[in-house]
């Protein structure tokens, strides 16, 4: 157990999430938030919190995204996440170090760790945040997220409590370049549980069926209630092929049955950060918009020259969608070829 | 294990004709319930927006102690008459207006609605919502025994039944009261929005001193292109009411869509300038009867009684509708406590109502007006021609062109006759005449 | 058998408006609804105790106007409504609200022993679904969030088996009584409640409450003051900028699409070679 951890400067904890030894990418991307807070919080240093069991493959991978310091709680209990051995292995943790910052990915794992340690500490947490800053004068952590339906943004503060807790959604926040060589260290806990103080365990797991990753994709090409069926996503199907991307939809498309639950795009559904956002049928409510306005090109296709997504997008166009998208494949597919 | 559910009396609908009736016969210890499909009493219910206190005075002596949840009192009303790029305007301020409780006051229905039902609870009555009547229950000889909703072991049973279900009175017809669905003709469709402003702004606009003060304007002309129907534009507390109603009929013939013309009203020169600046809140498209007292349903059948809208019983003329509801509604739950205490539940006993509505304002003034819809079905060019007129005159009348005054009177003259003949515009005003006498 | 669920009346955020000259939420003439996944929750209890028999209490803390979401829920099949109100209550943040929600649970639970919680997994006029893994963690109970069924559940052998919704696929976890789910819209779809419920609810009146009737809450864990969060500021996002519109009708179909096509190649953002 080392101690050698120097505890004047203010830790940035983030907690690297993972599963099978997978690390979840929100991390990184988490990783890469931390270290622009800490360039504004002086002496401040970004570290990385791993548990699990035979996970300590994962640090390095921790280091290359800017965690100085790994600690890793490597036990046989923590084989799958449970709430309570993960929440009170976490806590003795805090206890002992005394992070400033914790950040925590707003996934299902995330959210349900982070509300139980936040409790157990008696501190603030902000769920879903889409943006950390520090703020200037306090030196504290700045938070903010959409509240009520993305009409919204509220910036959250947590002045007295420590450490000040948050969790952020995937791709909210851009992915960092990996520095190959960094390296760092890590520092072992143990947790000191047994099996049977642990009222839950895990009978069995029913994987989900291949599913697509939107969250990931460069290149998305979207479809709404513009579509009138199921039809108009077998044409959005071909261009995103043409394309190399991946078909998304808004929520009235996943409600009427058009396409899955998993392509829906907003704020009930997947934040995605593309380069490319092809939005076709698609009236820009702000339910959908929150949840790709990160991508860096969007084009937008709509019949209606007054439609809200115009106002966001790169480029427009304004036309029928079945007439677009047939000529954009053909034009796609042309240069592809060469013409 | 179905429970037989046995009340005294069955009130379906509401709004306030059913309320009224409810509360009436609950106070006086009528076992009543009252049954709302809405989420809430008045979720969906919606209006133009002006609600006439002696109605509820007459229901609720004290309601000025309950505080009502009124937005403005009227202190100015009257008309406007819009061409495509002006517009007369004619309206009535006064002090007099000016006393407590006043004579009217803007309300917005979500609000009203259930301070009223609310009442009728405090009175006794049990108030159910998100339940929909399916259909009336009729004994071997057709006389009602009650009413079947919508919800699982979901009938109830009750001598007397109180249909106020509004204007789309499904049940009203498959009992046969009123021969079969109104044809579009004599019915009006009105679109409205709730337009949220600051009572600042509004005040400033209609030159109010505050919120003591409120105004009611009824538009014609331009507001509906020129086609039979009207427009209003009417002060709430922190948001103006806007909306435009012309029968279905015109809506269908001229292929046209009810938001558009709101729409297209909004952005009229006129009216634009009132609305600056506001942002829209609500939005809802509403029918209005306009069966007129010759094509009114029966009012009372064995063990039921019909009030309100479901029986059409508005005054278009003066937008006139939840005064004459919750009176109907007020007079059938009285006639349903006296047959209560005859033991006599048949439609001869229950004809009482009808005789008490002759009586009333409601059928005195339906009777007036029982030819108004006839006289505008036939005479669709009345609203658009005579705005205009009316805007061209003052044009002529206001504007100097170096030319003596008995000829610009004489052009005057002219400018109506190219318009309409003069026999013409002798029919008109006869039927007008006719129309408002009765 | 007895569940308490706890459940929150929020705005109907369909119906939601922003003042944009002062950013905060007009509430005026917004409906209010029951948080849709706690409708579920309810239901979730309703069915546990048509199986076993027993009591549903269903909690809120919230404004006086929340009474009527409890009625609701007797509506729906629970038997007994508490709304936890107070002013001194406002404001909270889920680390307050968790306390409050705890508390009350405590007091009910020793007069009835609680055998399961149920609560939504989120809150959609927040959608923070901390308030849930909060009270758990104060009452010490096991937690099983984002559960969609209940595979077998035995308030004798007091153990239960629930499914529950993770990234992965969906977790099968036994859990011993009592317990706390935080449930999603799948765990048991609403049915239609009988007309004598909606009777028996027309003149329900729930229990109210306060900060110190009938049950003492400790005043520095309530409202502002137990709230370690606070909003810094609230506003509107800030726009995109619109970039170039092409017209079909003005520019013809071939020609919008190719300039599009070579605004995105301009853009350097798909590795697709867009212009040649
Ligand atoms: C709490 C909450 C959460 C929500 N979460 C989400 C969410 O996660 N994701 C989401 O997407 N929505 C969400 N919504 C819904 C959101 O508010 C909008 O209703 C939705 O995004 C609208 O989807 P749409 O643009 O596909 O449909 P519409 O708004 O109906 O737009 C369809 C568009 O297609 C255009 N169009 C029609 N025909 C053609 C044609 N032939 N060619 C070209 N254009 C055409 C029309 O002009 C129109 O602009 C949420 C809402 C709420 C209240
Ligand atoms: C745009 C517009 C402007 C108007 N302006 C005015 C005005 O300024 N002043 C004025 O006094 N009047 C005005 N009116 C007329 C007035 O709104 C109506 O005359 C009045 O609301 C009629 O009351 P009611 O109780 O008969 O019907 P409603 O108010 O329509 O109530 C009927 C109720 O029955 C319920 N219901 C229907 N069917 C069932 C069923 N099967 N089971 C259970 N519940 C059922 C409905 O949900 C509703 O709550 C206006 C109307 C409109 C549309
Ligand atoms: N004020 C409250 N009263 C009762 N239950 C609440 C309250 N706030 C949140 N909850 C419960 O906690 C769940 C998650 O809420 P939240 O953490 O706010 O997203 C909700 O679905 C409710 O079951």
């Amino acid at each position: 157990m080392s101690e050698q951890v120097e505890t004047s400067s203010p830790r940035i904890w983030v907690f690297i999430e993972q599963e099978d030894g997978q690390p979840h990418p929100v991390s990184w991307e988490l990783l890469g938030a931390a270290q622009r807070l800490a360039n504004d919080l002086p002496g401040s240093v970004v570290e990385g919190v791993l548990l699990g069991h035979n996970v300590a493959g994962v640090a390095p991978q921790a280091f290359q995204y800017g965690a100085k310091r790994v600690y890793l709680i490597d036990d046989p209990i923590l084989e799958f996440y449970r709430t309570m051995p993960y929440g009170m292995g976490i806590s003795k943790l805090i206890t002992k170090y005394k992070p400033e910052i914790f950040l925590f990915g707003a996934t299902t794992l995330g959210r349900d760790l982070a509300g139980m340690i936040a409790t157990h500490m008696r501190t603030g947490l902000t769920a879903d945040c889409t943006e950390l800053a520090i703020d200037p004068k306090q030196k504290i952590l700045a938070a903010t997220r959409p509240t009520f339906g993305g009409n919204l943004m509220a910036t959250i503060l947590c002045r007295q409590h420590r450490p000040q807790m948050a969790t952020v959604r995937p791709r909210v926040l851009p992915m960092p370049d990996p520095i190959p060589d960094a390296t760092g260290e890590i520092i072992r806990e143990a947790l000191d549980m047994n099996e049977s103080d642990i009222p839950l365990r895990r009978l069995r797991l029913i994987p989900s069926e291949a599913k697509v990753n939107i969250e990931y994709a460069d290149v998305i090409v979207a479809g709404g209630r513009g579509l009138g069926g199921p039809h108009g996503f077998k044409l959005l199907g071909e261009l995103a092929d043409a394309l190399g991307g991946v078909v998304g939809a808004s929520r009235p498309a996943v409600d009427a049955g058009w396409m899955d639950y998993e392509h829906q795009v907003g704020q009930t559904g997947k934040t995605v950060r593309p380069k490319l956002y092809i939005a076709a049928g698609i009236s820009g409510a702000v339910q959908h918009t929150v949840g790709m306005s990160g991508t860096d090109f969007i084009l937008a296709i709509n019949s209606d020259p007054r439609a809200p997504i115009f106002q966001m997008a790169n480029a427009s166009i304004v036309g029928d969608l079945y007439e677009v998208i047939p000529e954009l494949i053909k034009q796609v597919k042309g240069m592809r070829n060469g013409h | 294990m179905a429970t037989k559910h046995t009340f005294d009396a069955i009130v379906v609908g509401g709004g306030p004709a059913g309320t009224a009736a409810a509360l009436t016969m609950a106070r006086s210890g009528l076992k009543t319930i009252l049954i709302e499909r809405g989420n809430f009493v008045g979720a969906k219910n919606f209006f133009g927006g002006v609600m006439y206190t002696h109605a509820i005075a007459d229901l609720l002596p004290d309601f000025w102690e309950r505080t009502p949840p009124f937005e403005r009192p009227l202190t100015e009303q009257g008309y406007w008459m819009l061409a495509p790029d002006s517009v007369v305007r004619m309206t009535h301020k006064s002090e007099h207006y000016k006393h407590e409780p006043a004579d009217a006051y803007t309300v917005l229905r979500a609000q009203f609605d259930p301070w009223l039902a609310e009442q009728a609870s405090k009175a006794g009555a049990l108030v159910v919502t998100r339940t929909a009547v399916l259909r009336v229950l009729q004994d071997s000889k057709g006389k009602v025994i009650g009413v079947r909703t919508d919800r699982p072991d979901g009938d109830v049973y009750a001598p007397i039944v109180i249909i106020a279900e509004g204007v789309n009175n499904l049940l009203t017809q498959r009992l046969g009261l009123i021969k079969n669905d109104l044809p579009p003709r004599f019915v009006a469709l009105a679109v409205k929005e709730y337009i949220s402003l600051p009572a600042k702004d509004i005040q400033a606009r209609f030159g109010l001193t505050g919120a003591n003060e409120g105004a009611a304007i009824d538009i014609f002309g331009d507001a509906t292109m020129g086609l039979p129907g009207t427009a209003f534009l009417y002060t709430d507390k922190a948001g103006i009411s806007i909306g435009v109603g012309m029968l279905l009929d015109e809506f269908i013939q001229h292929k046209l869509r009810p938001y558009e013309v709101l729409a297209r009203f909004k952005n009229h020169p006129v009216i634009q300038p009132y609305l600056e600046g506001g942002k829209p809140f609500e939005y809802g498209a509403h029918l209005i009867p306009e069966t007129g007292y010759d094509r009114m349903p029966k009012l009372a059948a064995d063990g039921v009684m019909v009030a309100g809208d479901a029986a059409g019983m508005v005054d278009a003329l003066h937008r006139e509708g939840t005064n004459l509801a919750m009176t109907a509604g007020r007079m059938a739950g009285l006639t349903a406590i006296k047959a209560h205490q005859a033991g006599d539940f048949s439609a001869t006993f229950l004809n009482q109502y009808r005789q008490d509505l002759e009586n009333s304002f409601v059928l005195k003034d339906m009777k007036q007006y029982r030819r108004m819809t006839d006289f505008l079905d036939t005479t669709p060019h009345f609203m658009g021609t005579y705005a205009n007129f009316l805007n061209d005159v003052a044009l002529r009348y206001f504007t100097a062109h170096g030319i003596p005054k008995r000829d610009m009177e004489r052009q005057i003259v002219g400018m109506l006759q190219e318009r309409r003949s003069f026999f013409g515009v002798a029919q008109d005003m006869v039927k007008l005449l006719r129309a408002m006498r009765g | 058998m007895h569940s308490v669920v706890a459940i929150k009346q929020v705005p109907d955020t369909t119906n939601v408006r922003i003042n944009p000259e002062t950013g905060t939420l007009i509430r005026d003439g917004v409906p209010t609804i029951i948080n849709p996944y706690d409708i579920h929750a309810v239901e979730m209890a309703v069915r546990l105790k048509e199986q076993f028999g027993g009591t549903v209490t269903v909690i809120t803390m919230g404004p006086p106007k929340a009474a009527e979401a409890l009625i609701e829920c007797v509506e729906q099949g629970a038997d007994r409504g508490i709304l936890i109100s107070d002013r001194r209550f406002g404001a909270a943040d889920t680390l307050a609200t968790s306390y409050v929600l705890a508390h009350a649970i405590e007091a009910i639970r020793a007069e009835h022993p609680v055998d399961l919680l149920l609560f939504g997994k989120q809150a959609i006029d927040g959608d923070t679904g901390q308030v849930g893994p909060g009270v758990a963690t104060r009452l010490n109970v096991p937690l099983v969030s984002y559960a969609i069924a209940v595979e077998s559940f035995d308030p004798v052998k007091r153990r239960a088996v629930i499914h529950r919704k993770i990234e992965q696929g969906v977790e099968v976890v036994e859990v011993s009584l009592p317990l706390l789910m935080t449930v999603e819209k799948e765990i048991a779809p609403v049915k239609r409640a009988p007309l004598s419920n909606m009777i028996k609810a027309a003149t329900y009146k729930p229990e109210m409450w306060s900060a110190d009737t009938p049950v003492q809450f400790d005043i520095t864990q309530v409202g502002i003051k137990g709230s370690p969060t606070i909003v810094g500021k609230a506003f509107t996002p800030p726009p995109r900028e619109a970039g170039a519109i092409l017209s079909v009708a003005e520019k013809g179909l071939r020609d919008a699409v190719a300039q599009a096509l070579t605004m995105i190649g301009q853009a350097h953002v798909v590795t697709v070679d867009l212009h040649v």
